[in-house]
């Protein structure tokens, strides 16, 4: 075409070959280190701070610490400037578990290892009632630890009661992991064999019943024993440490989430009374810290609760820190909420699905998907805020590192507990953030 | 917004034969009636919440006889008697509950309006450093920001007390600026000035300053020729405004006496001091702060488009060029309601500064006041209420800059 215009045509020249500058780290380094004068001066600058920062921390912590002294005088004697972590090293049981008796604290050890062991089955794919293992931990777990924390006999009613699910708890635990091992063995589980028996004697929800008194029969034996053996009991008072910390921690973000999706839903419900008694709640408790919600429960619970209820400085902080921590999942998953589709909500309706299914099988589950990273933020600032505990005069993990200073032989060391204590809730909060970023993005590839 | 409780497309029953259905057949279409039930619903959960409510004032009026404490806000007037080791306002124990109330306020809000300032500042800087394009300083910021954030704030601020303020030597070692100021264990302290005037009239020039300086903004904006005006109009304005403050400041300051810290035994006499608990307090919030405010500059700024940032290459803008002319005024308005929401974080957090002691309102009012006099219920509602009220009215004033600064819609 060009050619019969007699105009030039157009030749693109090659293409020039891509820089090869990324590929050299030092030409890498040069461009956004040291490109110009006072981005030179600053990079020098972070370098010799960085140098002296952690030179500094690494001498008093590591080369110029004392491991082993008897007291602070003598890690003073032998290096002065350095850590005392002899300190730390003589009060680390009392920073994990408190003033829990030594003899006694193979139990907290067993109570947190059963804790986890009663989770591991949830990775097993093919395990019987999978769904019921989170529901049970939390609703059977707290019982058995509450027996095997306090030990002592089972008194009055309320002792019945707690008597009796600590054994349904045990035989569920045992009954878990029964049908684990026969899961693993490719077996059908202990229910599915009793079916035969219980369908002859039964004809109708023989599954249902079958599994009760499989429940009921590994149930028996945990009874047995209960009455017959007796665990030293512990006073509640003598709790504490990293124990009384991960018990609050673990009871306040178990509870949040409940609590959360109720006053969630009664803040997006229609009827004006629930929607306003919702809203008054989670906006009064976000309004205010959590340091006077805590006095509240210490100071109004008693006068506002009957003469004659019993009240340990445990069971309102549990209630002041579930009621804090419930009215901010609250905004977290009505975010959620307000992100579903009205689609899906007008879907539901046109499957005949009331107000109950559609919230618990259709909105929820998306909702709380949806907001897994804010509900892990939420955790970590209330493993956190945890801690607050100390100032009303719980024993936790907090208030142990500042009794250190008041230990005769310790007199005075305030830095190396306090240090020591950072380092742990450095480690614990930064892995949850870590996994919850990695589970963010897990769900983006699962949606897209 | 959810439909409260779905229509239920069930079948009414089937007519049978006889009249007496129709009366049931009437009451089950009541029933299944959405107003109905909302009715139901609305006036049982109402019932259920005042019925908790009867119990629970059963229960204190109850207990209260059976201790012999009394409900009221009589004691408010009453003196109240023990010390409080710094305050803003004057305060001696002679005074009433009343002036507790008021110190423990003016100490919270002092201590929480210097963190968030300090707090906004440092933050902005390190959330910008770390979109720094110098991997170093970016590593740099990161570090701060996780360190800080992952440890518990009231961690934080006991180490600063104990760790670093409460390990300065005693005023008889401390340190000294020039003989004028001085640092040591129990705080810092500084010259204070005082004069024969009474204070309310450094009050009203302040305020006659701050607000004419304004007004002068205010009132030079506008105007058909904006630019030629504003800068005559500003020049003779600045000028006058020199001149008045100049003249304040030489008849007020002749009046003025200073009062200069003096060791005197084993302690400083003279001046004012700020005690060492208030700076751990404010140092730890400060830092505690700066990180999460950090986060939401980064996250702000992470919110524009690429294309901004090319765009300002294109036309030769420099990094810094860019930073300020292009992307600060557009992040700001993805940062408002985050930062006013951390500002709220701040007001409530200054309440952990009761762990070592600083005198703020929990301090004073929830902890000394309740021991002293046993108002539990009066005074946890009047603390509960300061936080409400604070909480409010900063969520309001940046409701409205926020509105101020959005988009208009066209």
């Amino acid at each position: 075409m060009s050619n019969q215009t007699g105009l030039k045509q157009f030749v693109a020249k090659p293409a020039r070959l891509p820089t090869q500058n990324e590929q050299n780290i030092i030409r890498r380094i040069r461009s956004r280190c040291f490109n110009t004068i006072g981005n030179s001066i600053l990079t020098i600058a972070v370098v010799v701070l960085a140098w002296y920062v952690i030179r500094a921390a690494l001498d008093w912590a590591v080369f110029d610490a004392v491991w082993h002294a008897s007291t602070r005088r003598e890690c003073m004697n032998i290096s002065p400037d350095g850590a005392c972590w002899a300190g730390v090293i003589s009060w680390f049981n009392g920073l994990i578990y408190g003033r829990y008796p030594a003899e006694q604290q193979w139990r907290v050890n067993l109570g947190f290892i059963l804790a986890v062991m009663w989770l591991f089955p949830l990775s097993c794919q093919k395990i019987a009632y999978r769904n019921f293992i989170l529901l049970s931990w939390i609703a059977l777990y707290p019982f058995f630890g509450a027996y095997l924390f306090l030990g002592g006999s089972f008194r009055g009613d309320i002792g019945i009661v707690h008597a009796v699910l600590t054994c349904l708890a045990s035989g569920f635990f045992i009954l878990l992991y029964t049908n684990w091992l026969l899961a693993v063995l490719n077996k059908p589980h202990l229910c599915q064999m009793l079916q035969p028996l219980a369908s002859r004697l039964f004809n109708r929800g023989s599954q249902t019943l079958c599994l009760l008194l499989v429940w009921a029969l590994l149930s028996l034996p945990v009874a047995v024993v209960l009455s017959q053996a007796q665990l030293q009991p512990v006073a509640i008072e003598r709790w504490g440490g990293l124990f009384l910390t991960m018990i609050i921690a673990t009871f306040a973000i178990t509870m949040s989430i409940p609590i959360g999706v109720v006053l969630a839903l009664g803040r997006q419900s229609t009827l004006p009374v629930i929607h306003w008694l919702s809203l008054l709640v989670i906006e009064l408790v976000r309004a205010v810290p959590l340091i006077t919600v805590l006095f509240m429960a210490v100071t109004l619970l008693p006068i506002f609760l009957p003469s004659d209820v019993e009240l340990n400085k445990l069971s309102q902080v549990l209630f002041a820190v579930c009621i804090f921590a419930g009215a901010y999942m609250a905004e977290n998953i009505r975010g959620g909420l307000q992100a579903i589709p009205r689609g899906q909500y007008e879907a539901a309706q046109s499957l005949g699905l009331g107000y109950g299914f559609t919230m618990l099988l259709i909105v929820l589950p998306q909702a709380l998907r949806l907001m897994i990273p804010n509900i892990m933020t939420s955790f970590i600032s209330i493993l956190k805020d945890t801690t607050l505990v100390s100032i009303i005069g719980l024993f936790d993990i907090m208030l142990m590192a500042r009794n250190i200073a008041n230990d005769k032989d310790w007199i005075g060391l305030h830095t190396e507990p306090i240090a020591m204590i950072s380092i742990l809730f450095f480690v614990l909060c930064y892995s949850m953030s870590q996994y919850s970023l990695n589970l963010e993005k897990r769900l983006k590839v699962d949606r897209s | 917004m959810i439909p409260s409780s779905t229509q239920k497309s069930r079948k009414s029953p089937p007519a049978r034969s006889g009249s007496n259905l129709v009366g049931r057949r009437s009451l089950v279409a009541f029933l299944n009636k959405d107003s109905a039930r909302a009715g139901f619903i609305q006036s049982a959960v109402l019932l259920l919440v005042l019925l908790l409510f009867l119990y629970l004032f059963s229960n204190a009026a109850h207990n209260l006889d059976r201790l012999g404490m009394v409900f009221g806000f009589d004691f408010l007037t009453t003196t109240a008697g023990f010390n409080i080791s710094w305050s803003l306002i004057p305060y001696d124990p002679g005074m009433s509950y009343w002036r507790v109330f008021f110190v423990g306020i003016t100490n919270t809000l002092v201590l929480s309006a210097a963190v968030i300032l300090f707090g906004t500042l440092i933050g902005t800087i390190v959330g910008i450093l770390r979109l720094s394009h110098n991997p170093l300083v970016a590593q740099l910021a990161r570090c701060y920001v996780e360190v800080v954030r992952n440890v518990p704030l009231l961690i934080q601020i006991i180490f600063w007390f104990t760790a670093v303020f409460s390990a300065l030597p005693p005023p008889r070692q401390g340190f000294s600026f020039g003989e004028v100021f001085f640092l040591n264990n129990r705080g810092f302290y500084f010259p204070a000035a005082q004069s024969d005037i009474p204070l309310s009239w450094f009050v009203i020039a302040t305020c006659a300053f701050v607000f004419g300086g304004w007004f002068l903004r205010w009132s030079s904006r506008s105007g058909p020729d904006a630019r030629t005006q504003k800068s005559r109009a500003g020049m003779a304005g600045w000028g006058c405004w020199a001149v008045l403050l100049l003249a304040c400041v030489i008849f007020l300051g002749r009046s003025l006496t200073w009062s200069v810290p003096a060791l005197d035994g084993f302690n400083l006499e003279g001046g004012r001091y700020i005690p060492a608990a208030f700076g751990a307090a404010f140092v730890a919030m400060t830092v505690y702060r700066s990180a999460a405010i950090a986060e939401t500059v980064r996250a702000g700024m992470q919110s524009i488009d690429k294309g901004q940032h090319e765009a300002a290459a294109t036309i030769g803008f420099s990094r810094y060029q860019t930073l300020r002319l292009v992307l600060i005024p557009q992040a700001v308005r993805a940062i408002i309601p985050p930062l006013a929401n951390s500002w709220l974080v701040a007001v409530k957090d200054s309440s952990l500064a009761v762990a070592i002691g600083f005198p703020e309102i929990v301090s004073v009012f929830m902890q000394t006041s309740i021991n002293q006099t046993g108002r539990a219920i009066e005074i946890i509602s009047m603390v509960m209420g300061f936080y409400i009220v604070v909480s409010l009215s900063i969520s309001y004033l940046l409701n409205r800059y926020n509105a101020h600064v959005q988009y208009k819609a066209r």
